[in-house]
């Protein structure tokens, strides 16, 4: 495998432009869309067959109440190290590259639709055009042939950047620092530590306050953990029914209460009657 | 705002249809494969019934389920594809064009399903060559009766797994749907199995339809602990999105099915009408009262539309938008 490669959004620089939305939507040729009334800047709501880079404007009241706060937010695909849609692919189409980021291929996808329910950040999208779930491919064309993600490329503020995980990691915590000194005490990292939630983000976050403001879930959590213990509890269920049948069924305890002769007329009547529909 | 951003894959009434009749055929032919195996003389009509109930219920499976694909032409893509790539996932096996997930319970449900469909289709052949030709292989029935019967109750279970893995908070946050799902497949198929039975042979199947409403029974008493322990478990997860998704269940747009279809009368009922037919063979002399065969096969329809709900109001309940709830 290559070394690992990541996407680094830092909150603290985006000036919300959508450069990198507009960036995205050309190099990966996707289509127009009707535009979305919101209630903000914000165009669309959330990701769609056409939108895999979409800048979040979160407005938050001042703590006086007198204005509001506005933080952008350029969100994107988390190439999640243990990646819920990738895990429940059923055909193989989701895989992870030697990049380690995660893309979906598009030959081979059937549109069961499973890694759009199983993805923790609701990323994952149908297309109605092509029948099949699409999203970022982290510019796969481009990464390998050695160029980084188009959004990174275009982001005036260097609010995006692209580059080697480990490096960016640094680059990313020294960040949190600098800006805890320059006194922005709710300076955060989502998704940088490889040890946290899903085993790290491969297109980590760097938020003013908490994940939850941003519409990011506080803990993800991979679906598939689910798997093993549904599965031991099921086996439960199935040896609890199938004792249910054995008793049910059994022979010699009911021959002690019903009288035999019961069954046995109900017996003969019945093979008389199936003696009858033969004929 | 959080749960809000999730999305749902909006499977359609045909996966409610699909989770009904798999559930219904696993559960069908566990219980004749039991009943063979414990006295294959006496519940003859039982085996007959159960296999040939578990071939019909399972044959539209695979065509509702390749409707509802994206690519219906693409189906075969869950078993194989011409190159899997080796980094598809956890424990991920490959051989040759094929694959398989452990950890992807749509993966094991395609494989699943392949088997389960096999067994049933030989089971049911097994009978009729038996019963038309004369001719029996107990071997093969035997063995394709147990291969079938653990393929069955995991028929029944998966698709509740399979929910329990998706990031919906609803069924993230519990660990009971495969173990409801698998006792509603139990009950449902018992229910079939006896709607047919009653039907085509009315009184003279009476002792075989007792038996097979006892394992009805035992199934929905499995299902409401399951029913029981997964509401308490999401219940105490407790986040926004999934007091949002259970107060949909519960209070909300599916309460009413919900309580009084699969709860009142597809639960409650049919127990308290086994009740009393038990209560019933305590004083042997009014023993066939409540235990006739037209009441036998009501309470085995109120089973199978009490198993179809609960599913329903699950997936619906699970599926449904977040935003601007609760």
């Amino acid at each position: 495998m290559a070394r690992q490669v990541a996407m680094f959004t830092d909150v603290s620089l985006c000036i919300g432009c959508r450069a990198c939305q507009v960036a995205c939507k050309q190099w990966n040729q996707l289509e127009p869309e009707e535009p979305e009334w919101t209630g903000s800047y914000q165009n669309h709501a959330h990701f769609t067959e056409n939108t895999y880079r979409l800048v979040r404007f979160v407005e938050e009241p001042a703590t006086d109440k007198a204005e509001m706060r506005w933080h952008m937010m350029s969100d994107v695909c988390k190439h999640c190290t243990q990646a819920g849609c990738l895990e429940a692919c059923p055909t193989g189409a989701i895989y992870r590259t030697d990049y380690g980021t995660v893309n979906i291929n598009q030959d081979l996808c059937n549109g069961c639709r499973y890694c759009i329910s199983a993805c923790p950040f609701g990323v994952v999208t149908f297309n109605h055009a092509t029948g099949t779930a699409t999203k970022c491919t982290f510019c796969n064309d481009r990464l390998h042939n050695g160029l980084g993600p188009a959004c990174a490329k275009a982001c005036p503020t260097q609010s995006i950047t692209f580059g080697y995980r480990d490096e960016l990691e640094v680059k990313a915590k020294q960040r949190v620092e600098e800006l805890k000194k320059a006194g922005v005490s709710d300076a955060q990292l989502y998704g940088a530590d490889q040890d946290g939630a899903l085993g790290g983000l491969n297109a980590f976050f760097l938020l003013l306050g908490s994940p939850s403001k941003y519409g990011l879930p506080e803990n993800p959590r991979l679906p598939q953990r689910n798997v093993f213990l549904d599965s031991l509890y099921s086996i439960g269920a199935a040896v609890a029914v199938g004792l249910g049948a054995v008793f049910a069924f059994r022979t010699r305890g009911r021959d002690r209460r019903v009288p035999a002769s019961a069954e046995a007329s109900a017996e003969l009547r019945r093979s008389a009657s199936l003696e009858g529909e033969r004929l | 705002m959080e749960p809000g951003l999730l999305k749902s894959a909006d499977w359609p009434i045909l996966i409610d249809i699909y989770f009904f009749l798999g559930g219904i055929a696993g559960g069908a032919f566990v219980v004749a494969t039991i009943a063979g195996f414990l006295d294959g003389q006496r519940y003859r009509d039982v085996v007959r019934t159960g296999y040939w109930v578990a071939l019909f219920a399972i044959l539209p499976c695979p065509v509702l389920l390749i409707i509802d694909l994206g690519l219906p032409s693409r189906f075969l893509s869950m078993l194989m594809v011409s190159k899997p790539s080796t980094a598809i996932g956890m424990s991920a096996v490959t051989a040759g064009p094929l694959h398989f997930k452990p950890y992807s319970p749509m993966s094991a449900g395609a494989w699943g399903l392949m088997v389960f469909s096999t067994c049933a289709f030989v089971c049911a052949a097994e009978t009729w060559l038996t019963d038309r030709k004369g001719r029996a292989f107990p071997r093969v029935r035997a063995i394709a009766g147990v291969v079938g019967a653990v393929a069955g109750f995991f028929l029944a279970a998966y698709p509740g797994v399979l929910l329990g893995a998706t990031a919906r908070p609803l069924f993230i946050s519990a660990h009971w749907l495969g173990a409801l799902f698998l006792a509603v497949g139990a009950a449902t198929g018992s229910a079939a199995i006896a709607i047919v039975l009653g039907w085509r042979h009315g009184s003279a199947a009476q002792a075989a339809l007792a038996r097979v409403m006892t394992v009805a029974s035992v199934a929905l008493i499995i299902q409401s602990v399951a029913l029981a322990l997964f509401i308490v478990s999401v219940r105490s997860a407790g986040s926004a999105g999934v007091d949002a998704a259970l107060s949909q269940l519960l209070t909300g747009s599916q309460s009413v099915p919900f309580w009084l279809g699969a709860v009142l009368f597809g639960t409650v009922l049919p127990l308290l009408l086994q009740l009393r037919v038990i209560g019933d063979r305590v004083e042997q002399s009014v023993r066939l009262k409540a235990d006739t065969t037209s009441m036998t096969i009501v309470r085995a329809a109120l089973v199978l539309a009490g198993g179809f709900l609960i599913k329903f109001v699950l997936l619906e309940a699970g599926q449904a938008p977040l935003n601007g709830l609760g």
